[in-house]
């Protein structure tokens, strides 16, 4: 994590790490491109944000505490339109009543929050990969989900985590027939994403026929050392609950 | 001696100090389902969705109106049984005599129950197009694209066709694009397929098609279908449109203009001359 003085230029330890971390404002963080900087003038501080896919500039409404810069659920951009994330992936075959864990890539969004626990607000939310919407089902009843079209991996892959993080699937086959696994969809309401070196989420899903599985997110971290990133979700208050599980309805294979 | 006025029966045991009571009761009852109204509206405005904010407080605001009416009766010294029997007599004379109104009433009750919209969906109804903005138990509220309120009768909207063009998560849409027999379709093709994969909004699945279609008189057809959320289709369609254009003339591919080719027979002539000022060959 950045280390300085207020106000200090803040260089991430090692090439493609991370500008993750808490930034008592003033501050500039600059890393693979992305520049982050909030600048105080009197009662208020400006708030401006570079990458290669854009600028954004924000006035806000205080001059001291600090930002809060960590990944975040990858449905905001560019607009949001749905809750749903998709992994789509070349079909696995996985036998009757057993279980494989395989390894995906998703892209990461970054998001910069005020405020301290429980009173979390949302400022900016950008990212370096470019983001893909997908329908999962029938254009009636189906979901609008966000689109991440992965590679599989048996062992967790290198990353640059400022633009992908590693998703850790155990897929356990319940039915008594073979079924080929090529899409897992979450709620993004229940993601927990975990950072450190790397960028890291872990779920589960459970397929009880070709038709229909049911996915949820772990809570813990995948690794010892990782801390857990705020979520955007919970700064909304929104009365209606976080889904703990999504059933698959439309199929777990292509 | 105000008092004693006020205290006057004016109708068997019903004095004017009650009609009084209940009057301000009725407005105290008004006044505080009004005040919770609007704290609810703060109080939920970043945490229910708007068209379920609404719902809530109003089923809360009905609830407040009718216990306070409920509480201020006594006043009248009136038997609620009776009340019933009564009210029950008199609303079904009521429904009697305005057919239309109880005919819209069941409408818009079934309209409620079988959601064929909801405030918010874009739709298109007889002949309005818009933003539904209210559906209340005997008309329903309209927002034309142009801004302008309309109220359609619930009879009306049972009876007619309902076009929702946002009751699905997604939709498609499409285009037809002409370029000249001289440019190389292949790379036409090419060219929009690669721009819609790159847009964010143009769903992966169901796939975008693009082919050509016909071999027209001025040009070779090629359509385009898109599928995208139906909460953007709109500003999809309009942006790739665009940028299918420009991103076609840029690779030097012609989107021609209706043309005729004349063949003349062997010998023959043709004087074409320009009138200047005129409106094209003589």
């Amino acid at each position: 994590m950045p280390t300085g003085t207020r106000g200090q230029l803040y260089l991430s330890p090692a090439p493609h790490l991370s500008v993750f971390g808490r930034y008592p404002i003033p501050f500039k963080v600059e890393e693979s491109g992305i520049r982050i900087s909030v600048e105080t003038s009197g009662t208020f501080s400006t708030y401006v944000r570079q990458t290669p896919t854009g600028r954004a500039e924000k006035k806000l409404g205080f001059a001291d505490g600090d930002l809060l810069v960590n990944p975040v659920e990858p449905v905001h951009l560019p607009q949001e339109v749905t809750g749903m994330v998709e992994f789509h992936f070349l079909p696995i075959a996985i036998r009757p009543l057993s279980e494989i864990r395989v390894h995906l890539l998703f892209p990461v969004e970054i998001g910069v929050f005020s405020g301290t626990e429980d009173t979390y607000a949302l400022v900016d939310v950008f990212s370096l990969a470019r983001p893909k919407y997908s329908l999962y089902g029938t254009p009636e009843r189906g979901v609008i989900t966000r689109h991440i079209e992965t590679e599989v991996y048996g062992d967790v892959p290198p990353t640059r985590p400022l633009h992908e993080g590693v998703f850790s699937l155990t897929i356990n086959n319940t039915s008594r027939d073979w079924v080929w696994v090529s899409r897992a969809v979450f709620e993004s309401s229940s993601l927990r994403i975990f950072w450190g070196t790397r960028v890291a989420m872990s779920g589960e899903m459970m397929v009880f026929s070709r038709q229909v599985g049911e996915t949820w997110v772990n809570k813990m971290p995948p690794e010892d050392g990782m801390t857990e990133a705020v979520r955007v979700y919970p700064t909304r208050k929104s009365l209606i609950p976080e889904k703990p599980s999504y059933l698959m309805e439309y199929g777990v294979g292509d | 001696m105000v008092f004693e006025s006020l205290s006057v029966p004016i109708l068997g045991e019903l004095t004017l100090l009650d009609l009084l009571v209940f009057g301000i009761a009725i407005i105290v009852v008004l006044v505080i389902s009004r005040i919770v109204g609007v704290y609810l509206k703060k109080a939920l405005s970043d945490r229910v969705d708007p068209t379920e904010r609404e719902k809530l407080i109003k089923v809360i605001q009905a609830a407040i109106i009718i216990i306070g009416v409920y509480a201020a009766f006594p006043r009248f010294d009136i038997n609620l049984a009776d009340m019933v029997v009564v009210g029950g007599t008199i609303g079904l004379v009521v429904a009697f005599a305005s057919q239309r109104i109880v005919s819209n009433l069941g409408s818009g009750l079934f309209l409620i129950a079988e959601r064929p919209m909801k405030p918010g969906d874009n739709v298109n109804i007889g002949s309005f197009s818009g933003t539904v903005d209210q559906i209340r138990v005997l008309s329903t509220i309209i927002k034309t694209y142009e801004g302008v309120y309309v109220r359609v009768p619930n009879e009306k909207i049972f009876t007619s066709e309902i076009t929702n063009y946002v009751a699905n998560v997604a939709r498609r849409f499409e285009y037809t694009i002409g370029i000249s027999y001289r440019s190389d379709a292949e790379a036409a093709l090419r060219i929009i397929r690669d721009l819609l994969s790159s847009h964010p909004f143009v769903l992966a699945h169901p796939a975008p098609s693009v082919f050509v279609d016909a071999l027209s008189d001025s040009s070779v057809s090629i359509r385009v279908f898109i599928w995208a959320p139906s909460r953007v289709w709109w500003s999809v369609r309009t942006e790739m449109l665009w940028t299918i254009k420009t991103a076609l003339e840029e690779a030097g591919i012609e989107i021609p203009y209706p043309q005729r080719v004349v063949t003349l027979a062997p010998g023959a002539k043709i004087e074409v001359s320009h009138v200047p000022g005129g409106e094209g060959p003589a």
